[in-house]
């Protein structure tokens, strides 16, 4: 009888490997376990069994049986999961039909920039300041050391208004009237639109700038420099070397513009920098004492300094737009790219 | 401002590359425009002469010549030039040579004969269209010598922009000041004695100066018995290489001199002046003058003039007179060198639209010091060039003579501006070498007095010192160092923070940012609609605008919205959704405003995400999204009247008792003016309104522990019934076991009688204290239908 038994056990065991479906597996389990199964049958000659044999055929019977229905439950599991993954890969889909995605818009890319520029100074402790755009020849021209008769106002075509206001040239006038309306120390920056009788591919009547200005006890221009290239590094990497020039504005004094490593060519030299190898990006300098004196501060125990970016121009460094009166056709095509 | 390198190096020596003398001009503040090599593709071409002429033994048309071009060689070339002959001096491309035309000479063989070389024309070496023949060269040339160097061609020419303040270096002698600053190397200013007749210069002119404000300085010089003509090369090729036209000898100097000095001069015919005098005086009412340009120009008092006795004769430091300019037949000259108010000379010129050298350099400010140097210089050449002989004296009248300024220098305060340690002796070496003197302090060591030169017009101030210290050390030579002040802090900023929460929101809810112009078109106010008498149509106006449709401010930014969607809509782009937020400008003010533009198409336009078309109530939910960001709760959406929407299809949002917004679908005759055609919904607000009615104080509400019990109502009521009024019933009797009530459907039509509607709600209940039951719902909710069936007639939908 253990002889029959250990058949039944290599039996099963060598047909169980051969079940492909549930169904199989379900047959073969009548086959052996069911009322008229072959290990029934065989469970049922136990009575004829001697009583000293009986334990022993009949702890032997036990463990086929278990070692059985174990290893039915294990065929049955992995069949199950062989079905789940048949299944799964039934329901495969066309992963190449398009996203759903939910709405969102974008922010216009002069905006986009405006706002690195404004981000990487508030890093720094600078305050955003705003001020009007309809201004007065005292904020645009004459609180900034530049009168009427001054050659520089040849660089600013001004719109003007039928009352005799203009439109600001640039957002200086707003370092003004924070001036006038705060005691140092100041580090404020300022963006907003500014304007100029000027169309072209390269320039648009309405633009904007970010212009900044720090005032204190002790300034230096050597702090202007560092302020300077910190945002340069910032803004175009931390490679990009900078260099100041000379230059001139009236209400700087001394007065720079400020060249960063090309960001095409990183300085070697090719035709968006006009083979220097170096590209203009801001004017800036020492706030001139004149300006102090029209706000009421003393140059003496006061210094300063102030820097004025375009922000189209730097955006056009990234997006290399031919005609940068594209920014302000607003078509969905272009806006879509940023 | 051109620059030529061989002309500059007859003043001061340097031995910088061109490249590098423009990075050091450029560092020192004169940057460098351009670099012009003259000659470029020249190189390789000599001078040649043409020893003998014979007919080509295989070809009519081609002559075999032997040129020579020095060193004993001789070269045959072929070359079928109808000018050519025995003697002629020629340029001769040798081989090699690759031309700027992009001709390579090479050893070639034309019909049979060898050539080794190309006698070339100016068309060929770029120098001129001319192409009939060969270019004939002054046969006074050696053979064999560079052409570059025959024609003067073997100069670099530099382009400087000069900025407003730096008159001074708009000469040739102003830049070698430069370079001696860089450089340490003195200048050798040309050598000027002229020699004198015995006409003392008195007997045959006199100058007079009405307005000593308006001309500082009047000089002359008389010059008698001059031969114009045309000017000797060297003067030519000087010209021409920083752009200026040669026109006669006298003229030619004169402008010479301006180059070399910055100090504009004027050649007037002697004899063309009333009683041979000069008066400097104010244009009278109504007169005019025929400037060299020969146009009649009208003058206005405040224009200063040159005028002889009776008439003006030149337009004072802008252009000459044309009936006194210097012809072939002028004899003697009346020179005149002259300083005039900046401010007088750019008014003039801008008046008349009238931009010269001279003007150019006397409305930034010239050297009243150099006057006489500079007509001394101009005479001894005239009388070099154009022969002749220079009365005695000069008529010098100077009443705006003024004694040099003296600034005081403090080196701590170059050190405390700057952020540097510069030593007093750099300190002194520089300012000497641009032209400052310097009195030494015998007390203070580290102090000076500092003479300003009197080209150095813009040098007032201790500060403008402290400029030409730190450009001549050099910017790149300043430490960076980070500021050490503190930090101020800045004050809250409510406004700011409102407009980050609804462009953030705006830009989440699938709307792209537009930036328009300022600027817009009056007749924008028509295509929106607004009434003849609508507070929005007082926009501020140009003086100057670009075009009519960009000659007003913008007073509300709806029209630049509909101009948006109108572009797109013809570019065949019709899904718009775009918002803006900008000034705009009313009664002097300028007010925030942020305003949006749903049209067209909204979806994702793909499979399983169609297009449809927006409708009110896709442009209501962004605006309410908008306003929750910004904490506003209590408001209200109001029909009104704005012709700019549909009547029945518009709201404005009330808080408390302002309006602070409007939003609605757009009038149809406002879509058929921007050729929409399609539906469109706008928004506008006032962002200081919505500042006012924000509200970020907003406390943690505590998350229901109990669970909520939602119902199902629908109600069958009067078409005309607005949505909100059975909330309004749900809420008074729920009270705070109502926890929100959401609107889920609205239908009309076969299911409900004619006139009426079915509304829809899911009603949540919830208490914060304790688990509702179904009965104390059930009991409530039933409350809900009694009162809604007697006060508004609702009547269950089963
Ligand atoms: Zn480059």
């Amino acid at each position: 009888m253990k002889a029959e038994l250990e058949a039944i056990q290599t039996e099963v065991l060598e047909q169980l490997k051969q079940i492909a479906s549930s169904d199989e597996l379900e047959t073969l389990r009548i086959t052996y376990f069911g009322r008229n199964g072959k290990l029934t049958d065989v469970m049922k000659g136990m009575g004829s069994l001697s009583k000293e044999e009986r334990p022993i055929v009949g702890k032997f019977a036990n463990d086929v049986r278990a070692t059985l229905t174990e290893a039915f439950e294990k065929t049955k599991t992995a069949l199950e999961s062989q079905q789940q993954e048949q299944q799964l890969k039934d329901e495969a889909i066309d992963i190449t039909l398009p996203g759903r995605k939910p709405a969102y818009g974008k922010a216009h890319p002069v905006i986009q920039t405006l706002e690195r520029i404004e981000t990487i100074f508030t890093r720094m402790g600078f305050q955003t300041v705003t001020g009007p755009e309809v201004e007065t020849e005292h904020y645009n021209f004459d609180a900034l050391n530049t009168p009427i008769d001054h050659p520089a106002r040849d660089l600013h075509d001004t719109f003007y208004l039928t009352d005799g206001q203009l439109l600001r040239t640039h957002t200086s006038p707003v370092q003004i009237r924070a001036m006038e309306s705060q005691k140092p120390p100041l580090r404020i920056i300022v963006p907003g639109k500014a304007y100029r009788v000027d169309y072209d591919v390269s320039h648009t009547p309405m633009f904007h700038q970010v212009e900044g200005l720090l005032v204190d006890k002790h300034v230096t221009f050597s702090e202007l420099k560092g302020v300077l290239v910190s945002f340069a590094r910032q803004m175009f990497g931390d490679q990009t070397q900078m260099r100041f020039r000379p230059h001139f504005f009236p209400f700087t004094e001394p007065s720079a513009e400020a060249d960063i490593s090309c960001t095409v060519c990183q300085g070697k030299g090719c035709r968006s920098c006009g083979h220097t190898g170096w590209i203009e990006i801001l004017g800036a300098g020492a706030v001139d004492p004149e300006v102090f004196k029209a706000v009421n501060y003393d140059p003496e125990k006061i210094t300063g300094f102030a820097f004025g970016m375009g922000v189209e121009r730097i955006a056009n460094l990234q997006f290399r737009i031919p005609d940068i009166r594209t920014f302000y056709e607003n078509d969905l095509r272009f806006l879509q790219q940023f | 401002m051109n620059v030529s390198l061989n002309w500059l190096k007859t003043y001061i020596d340097f031995d910088f590359t061109p490249e590098e003398l423009a990075n050091r001009l450029t560092m020192l503040g004169i940057e460098v425009e351009s670099i012009k090599q003259l000659g470029a593709g020249l190189e390789g071409v000599v001078v040649g002469k043409i020893v003998s002429v014979t007919p080509h033994p295989n070809a009519d048309k081609l002559i075999l010549c032997q040129v020579d071009i020095g060193d004993e060689k001789r070269l045959q070339i072929v070359c079928g030039a109808p000018n050519v002959y025995q003697g002629m001096f020629a340029p001769v491309a040798t081989i090699g040579t690759e031309l700027s035309t992009g001709i390579k000479i090479k050893r070639a063989k034309l019909r049979g004969e060898e050539s080794h070389g190309m006698l070339c024309s100016e068309k060929e070496l770029a120098i001129s269209d001319e192409a009939s023949g060969l270019m004939e060269l002054p046969s006074n040339l050696s053979v064999g010598m560079p052409l570059t160097e025959a024609l003067g061609l073997n100069d670099v020419i530099l382009e400087l922009e000069i900025t407003p303040n730096r008159s001074d270096c708009l000469s040739m002698l102003g830049v070698a000041r430069e370079i001696r600053a860089e450089t340490g190397n003195t200048i050798r200013y040309p050598e000027v004695t002229p020699i004198e007749s015995e006409t003392d210069i008195r007997e045959v002119t006199s100058v007079t100066i009405e307005d000593p404000n308006l001309c500082p300085r009047y000089a002359a010089r008389v010059i008698q018995g001059v031969q114009v003509a045309e000017s000797p090369s060297w003067v030519k090729q000087r010209l021409e290489s920083v752009g200026v036209a040669a026109i006669n000898n006298i003229v030619d100097i004169t402008n010479l001199v301006l180059m070399e000095y910055g100090q504009p001069l004027h050649a007037f015919d002697y004899h063309k002046l009333c009683e041979n005098r000069i008066v400097v005086r104010h244009a009278k009412e109504n007169e005019t003058i025929i400037t060299l340009d020969e146009v009649e120009r009208k003058l206005k008092p405040y224009m200063l003039v040159i005028a002889d006795a009776e008439k003006p004769v030149a337009l004072a430091g802008v252009m000459g007179g044309y009936d006194s300019e210097i012809t072939e037949t002028t004899k003697d000259v009346l020179l005149e060198s002259a300083n005039f108010q900046p401010a007088s000379i750019r008014s003039t010129s801008k008046k008349l639209a009238l931009h010269t050298d001279a003007s150019y350099r006397f409305e930034r400010g010239a050297d009243p010091e150099s006057v006489i140097a500079a007509l001394d210089r101009a005479s001894q050449l005239i009388v070099e060039i154009a022969g002749g002989t220079i009365c005695k004296g000069v008529v010098d009248v100077y009443p705006g003579r003024k004694e040099p300024l003296k600034i005081r220098l403090r080196k701590d305060r170059v050190n405390f501006v700057l952020g540097t340690s510069i030593e007093v002796e750099e300190i002194e070496q520089t300012l000497s070498r641009l032209g400052f003197g310097i009195e030494p302090n015998q007390t203070e060591r580290d102090n000076f007095e500092v003479i300003v030169p009197s080209f150095r017009l813009d040098i007032t101030r201790e500060i403008d010192l402290i400029e030409e210290i730190a450009r001549v050390h050099g910017y790149d030579n300043i430490p960076i160092t980070l500021p050490k002040g503190d930090i101020p802090i800045p004050p809250p900023d409510k406004n700011e923070e409102v407009r980050r929460r609804i462009r953030n929101f705006l830009l989440g809810s699938g709307m792209m940012e537009a930036v328009n112009y300022s600027f817009t078109n009056p007749n924008s106010f028509e295509k929106i609609r607004l009434n003849d008498d609508h507070p929005l149509r007082e926009a501020t106006q140009l003086q100057n605008p670009l075009s009519p449709d960009m000659s007003i401010l913008r007073t509300t930014l709806i029209p630049s919205l509909l101009e948006n969607a109108q572009h797109n809509h013809n570019h065949q782009i019709n899904n718009i959704a775009l918002f803006e937020m900008s000034s705009v400008f009313i009664n002097g003010e300028e007010p925030g405003r942020v305003a949006g533009i749903l049209a067209g198409e909204i979806g994702g336009g793909v499979y399983g995400n169609p297009y449809r078309h927006p409708d009110f109530f896709d442009m209501k939910g962004i605006v309410e999204g908008m306003l929750d960001v910004c904490g506003i709760y209590q408001y209200e959406f109001k029909h009104t009247e704005d012709s700019t929407y549909h009547p029945g299809r518009n709201a404005e949002v009330v808080f408390g008792e302002t309006r602070i917004g409007i939003m609605g679908e757009v009038h149809p005759v406002v879509l058929e003016n921007y050729e929409l055609p399609f539906k469109a919904y706008l928004f506008e607000f006032d962002l200081e309104k919505i500042t006012d009615a924000s509200d970020f104080s907003k406390c943690f509400e505590p998350i229901p522990i109990y669970p909520s019990i939602q119902r199902d109502l629908a109600i069958v009521v009067d078409q005309a019934l607005k949505s909100d009024m059975p909330i309004d019933i749900i809420n008074d009797t729920g009270g705070e076991w109502v926890e929100s009530i959401r609107l889920f459907d609205v239908y009309e039509g076969n299911q409900v009688p004619d006139g009426k509607k079915s509304l829809a709600y899911t009603i949540t209940y919830h208490s914060a204290t304790e688990t509702l039951t179904d009965k104390a719902v059930n009991d409530l909710h039933d409350k809900i239908v009694q009162r809604l069936n007697t006060e508004l007639g609702a009547e269950l939908r089963m």
